[in-house]
């Protein structure tokens, strides 16, 4: 099977997905807009009454645990945050996608998700060290949906672990995209692209999904961003939250240091702050009748 | 029969015949693994940070989170399970995986690499084995009876430690 032979199907599979629900899309069009209100997000939520249930039930959930009940959309997304609101729908509405296994990187079902999560939540928590002020909320988004590409390379790439393992170890390809791209003409990173630009996705969401493992070759007004989600997906394996065979094979862009400040205590800290709030909320999200 | 998963900053520990004791998808955490061949205890200490001097308020939660404190959290729970104190103690060190990052602030699995052999010197322990370092992720388990460790990675297979 020659590469561009792979790369059509891939193109096909892209071509052939559903588009992203309504819901999400005007959601994740919140995370790019400051001109929206509480109004805005619930009139959005209310019409779809499996997620109202969702985000309803992880509001009243121990991890939050309220001292008198949610029964309401906007004291439960005014409690949680527009943050984990988002990623309560793209979870929910997604969970076809993020809580299937990943075959071809030898991940098991949930991997995909708790990757995801935690991906999220260590950039949430990196942006606080960014030396130029970024969104922690969009950070979070951007974590969650960084690598959405391998829920579509993953079965191009079945039985091929090993293979790539040893090109990594004899020194063949310098990284885990690498020998995606030599083995398929393509990569995570490139197909994740293709999806959000398929999806209609604001254009920097789709730029950290196509740039996260080269932020340095990001347009220099989204590098900020691009550098916090690479490094919360380095936090994320360095956790043991990966992927399968591909953990921890990428390599840190080390110019990371001109966008975001820290040192090895505070990366300490962050990872605990991270190993907190994971536990806290990541089966809130999935436990929804939608599994 | 039981598998006992040891999440990040636990620590788990049986003397029953029959089980497994297993910490998944090691990154950069450390597993400090335990065995009593004389009394049969097995144990597994999942470290996610090398000093506790971070977040004091964290030790009296999660003490395992921890080098420093949390060696002294596995001795003893092997001695509520069964350990004499007295006799052998094979110990086996498993994680610290390492990403490519040329400034080392990144480098968390060396740094809890030396901090788990340092706080096992301080009770006169050396683990006699270890597989650490380097960059894949690595599944751990114990058999409590025999003892055995085996190692495994996507991508590699398994192996005895």
């Amino acid at each position: 099977m020659g590469s561009m032979n792979v790369k059509q199907m891939v193109e096909q599979r892209i071509g052939d997905m559903e588009v992203l629900p309504n819901v999400v899309m005007k959601l994740l069009s919140f995370t790019d807009d400051d001109d929206h209100s509480l109004k805005d997000v619930v009139a959005v939520i209310q019409n779809d009454p499996s997620l109202t249930t969702s985000v309803l039930r992880v509001a009243n959930s121990a991890a939050y645990a309220p001292r008198t009940a949610v029964t309401t959309l906007s004291r439960a997304i005014v409690m949680l945050g527009e943050k984990m609101v988002t990623g309560i729908a793209i979870g929910s509405c997604l969970s076809h996608m993020y809580n299937d296994s990943l075959d071809g990187y030898e991940s098991v079902k949930g991997e995909f998700w708790n990757h995801s999560l935690r991906s999220a939540i260590a950039a949430k928590q990196i942006s606080g060290y960014a030396l130029k002020d970024i969104q922690g909320d969009f950070a979070f988004t951007a974590g969650l949906l960084h690598d959405i590409g391998k829920s579509v390379i993953s079965d191009f790439l079945i039985g091929s672990s090993e293979m790539l393992r040893n090109w990594l170890e004899s020194g063949q390809v310098e990284d885990f995209i690498q020998a995606e791209r030599n083995l398929l003409g393509t990569d995570h990173a490139e197909v994740g692209y293709a999806i959000s630009v398929k999806w209609g996705l604001p254009e920097i969401l789709c730029d950290v999904i196509k740039y996260h493992h080269q932020p340095g070759q990001a347009p220099e007004e989204e590098r900020g961003v691009l550098y916090t989600v690479h490094l919360g997906d380095m936090v994320a394996q360095l956790g043991g939250s990966g992927t399968g065979s591909d953990n921890l094979a990428y390599k840190i862009d080390e110019n990371y240091k001109d966008y975001i400040n820290i040192d090895e205590r505070n990366l300490d800290l962050v990872f605990l702050q991270v190993q907190d709030e994971f536990w806290g909320i990541k089966s809130e999200i999935f436990s929804s009748d939608r599994n | 029969m039981a598998t006992l998963i040891v999440g990040v900053g636990e620590c788990k520990v049986s003397n029953k015949n029959g089980d497994k004791i297993r910490a998944l998808t090691l990154g950069s955490c450390v597993s400090v693994i335990a065995f009593d061949p004389k009394n049969h205890v097995a144990g597994i200490l999942n470290i996610a940070l090398p000093d506790s001097s971070i977040n004091k308020k964290r030790v009296t939660e999660h003490p395992g989170m921890f080098a420093n404190t949390g060696i002294p959290l596995l001795l003893r729970m092997m001695t509520k399970s069964g350990y004499d104190g007295k006799s052998e103690l094979i110990i086996k060190l498993a994680g610290g995986s390492t990403i490519l990052d040329s400034n080392q602030t990144f480098n968390i699995g060396k740094r809890n690499i030396l901090a788990a052999r340092k706080a096992l010197h301080t009770v006169n322990l050396k683990p006699e084995a270890e597989d650490v370092s380097d960059n894949y992720s690595r599944t751990v388990s114990i058999d409590v009876v025999t003892g055995i460790v085996i190692v495994s990675s996507p991508g590699k297979g398994q192996w005895d430690l």
